[in-house]
């Protein structure tokens, strides 16, 4: 493993102290209050509710498009730069390549995360590529690769959904010819009572098998092309049953409908200021 | 996946088999290639297995080793899949051309293992904090001929069916340092539950119709498969699309119910497969077959 000199390296072996502090006090709390996850959560919410979100485009100057997303504890940024020459690549190809990197930045998570990419970062990337190829009309751009930075500035349950959203937007914003908008939801299954948008917290309840008689548990993120309703991708973890699944489904399918519009709006806002700006400029 | 150049007249045949539920090799849409299962064929490792599905070839070697477990998850043992495309299954893997892949595989082996309903980390731990086992899964593809991801999955299961770890007798803090007390006899061992596990099944999307156990033709006239992890009751473990294409929710949903149908048989099959071939090994002079016949 190459050393990076330029940045802060920590001890080789580290512990986060907040593993000593939450082993009984925090995880009480989670427990106390997850085992049928009461109609309202910690934060207000419905069981049903998405958070509320914030998107911007435009948010990098030197970048061909960017834009940025907050749902409440969760922001991701996101930048995509002009096709370039696929390098290191002798024979043609003739469908474009999208290149993913997507990062979390070392203050992001309750753990410090290390400068280089570890496994479940690269995992992500790679289900952030999936998600969003159908949505790019690739034939427009052979032999050329268009690359997708997303990084994480804080990160609280639901960063793929949020990563995915963000990505589309940002490729539109960069004039990336496409066919549709891709938008992305996730939803946590514990007990086999369904949680939309769950945070970090609720994630990890999600993770973990709780005993009781409905075994369902686990989280799923998909992601959709809303005006021609196309899955672009579907993650899963956990264990459930198919009719679990499909019914989680159904209110994903639900949920990045919902989004949509959102995303919508936000172009269109970015486009009417550019032209008046324009405007402006020429008086 | 692997290099196949197809012509488009080519295409539209396998595409019009599909259609007609009769497919180039004589199969129908949900029916497997003949598969090949030997387990313990690797002495060095702890438990092993190779699989051939029709032409693509698997081995698998489990390794166990000690280590300590990680530090927020104090009473866990921990497991860990690399998958090694080897340039001798095709040119395309040569350099760093099948990373792509093999990450792949093995983040989706990872996460259709995370959850405890699977495969319970906890009968991996020693000593609470101090030591436990790390079992490591190490994926040789030896050649490349479509539906790797239920090959890989299959061979997986197998070897570790086919674990054996050892028997601890006893485990003493002397000051900071653990002393443990291995057990002197080679076969005082005990295996890991894989009744859980849960089997691959992909599905691609030919047409307006989903297959299962794509060839590496079939596989180049799709444009989105699914792939997904099924246990032996019928609960999905993960799912995750794994091409290019996107699918009709419709489409997603058929798609479940077949895969969690298929996935059944399929752990089905494998459980007598693994007894008949644990009766073989049981037997005084088990029938040897070369190594990779």
């Amino acid at each position: 493993m190459p050393t990076d000199n330029r940045r802060i390296q920590g001890p080789e072996v580290s512990t986060p102290y907040c593993l000593f502090r939450c082993s009984t006090e925090n995880q009480g709390k989670i427990r106390s209050s997850s085992p049928d996850f009461p109609p309202v959560r910690k934060d207000g919410r419905a069981l049903l509710e998405h958070r509320k979100i914030y998107v911007k485009t435009g948010v990098v100057s030197q970048a061909k498009g960017s834009a940025y997303i907050e749902l409440n504890n969760t922001k991701v940024i996101c930048s995509v730069f002009d096709p370039r020459e696929i390098p290191n690549r002798v024979e043609y190809s003739q469908h474009g390549e999208l290149y993913c990197v997507l990062k979390f930045a070392p203050f992001s998570c309750a753990m410090r995360r290390a400068h280089q990419q570890d496994s479940e970062e690269k995992e992500l990337s790679l289900n952030l590529k999936r998600a969003l190829e159908p949505a790019v009309c690739r034939h427009e751009f052979p032999n050329f690769q268009v690359d997708i930075y997303v990084l994480i500035l804080e990160s609280d349950g639901g960063t793929l959904a949020a990563s995915i959203t963000c990505a589309g937007l940002a490729l539109a914003d960069a004039h990336v010819p496409m066919y549709d908008l891709v938008t992305a939801a996730s939803l946590g299954v514990v007990r086999g009572v369904l949680v939309k948008d769950p945070t970090e917290e609720e994630e990890k309840v999600c993770r973990e098998e709780l005993e009781g008689i409905n075994q369902n548990h686990g989280l799923i993120t998909v992601s959709l092309m809303g005006a021609h309703t196309q899955i672009t991708q579907m993650w899963q973890t956990g264990s459930m049953t198919t009719t679990c699944v499909s019914e989680s489904l159904t209110h994903l399918i639900q949920s990045c409908e919902e989004i949509y519009p959102i995303a919508q709006r936000c172009l269109v806002k970015s486009v009417v200021d550019t032209i008046s700006k324009k405007k402006i400029s020429e008086q | 996946m692997a290099g196949v150049l197809l012509s488009e007249a080519e295409k539209t045949f396998i595409l019009h088999g599909v259609q007609n539920d009769l497919r180039n090799d004589g199969r129908s849409k949900q029916d497997y290639r003949p598969i090949e299962l030997e387990m313990d064929i690797v002495t060095h490792a702890n438990g092993s297995a190779r699989v051939r599905l029709a032409n693509t070839d698997i081995l698998v070697g489990v390794k166990t080793e000690i280590d300590v477990p990680k530090s927020d998850q104090p009473n866990q043992g921990k497991i860990e899949f690399f998958v090694d495309c080897s340039a001798n299954a095709t040119p395309e893997f040569e350099g760093k051309g099948g990373e792509d892949l093999a990450t792949e595989i093995s983040n989706f082996l990872r996460s259709s293992f995370a959850s405890p309903l699977s495969f319970d980390l906890k009968t991996l731990c020693i000593l609470k904090g101090v030591q436990c086992w790390i079992l490591y899964v190490d994926i040789l593809i030896l050649e490349c001929g479509g539906n790797l991801f239920d090959a890989v999955s299959l061979a997986v299961k197998a070897a570790l069916h086919n674990t054996m770890v050892p028997n601890v007798e006893t485990v003493a803090m002397d000051g900071g340092n653990v002393d443990l007390q291995l057990s002197g006899d080679p076969y005082d061992c005990w295996r890991l539950d894989i009744t859980n596990i849960p089997c691959l099944v992909t599905l691609t999307k030919i047409g307006e119709h989903l297959i299962v156990d794509p060839t590496a033709e079939e596989e180049e006239c799709s444009m989105a498969s699914l792939v997904l992890a099924v246990t032996e009751n019928g609960r999905i473990n993960s799912i995750c699309k794994t091409s290019v294409g996107s699918l009709h929710p419709q489409t997603l949903s058929d798609a479940l119910k077949v895969g969690a149908e298929v996935g059944v048989g399929l752990n089905k099959a494998l459980k007598e497969a693994l007894a008949r071939e644990e009766k073989r090994l049981q037997a005084d002079k088990p029938e040897r077959f070369g190594f990779l016949k």
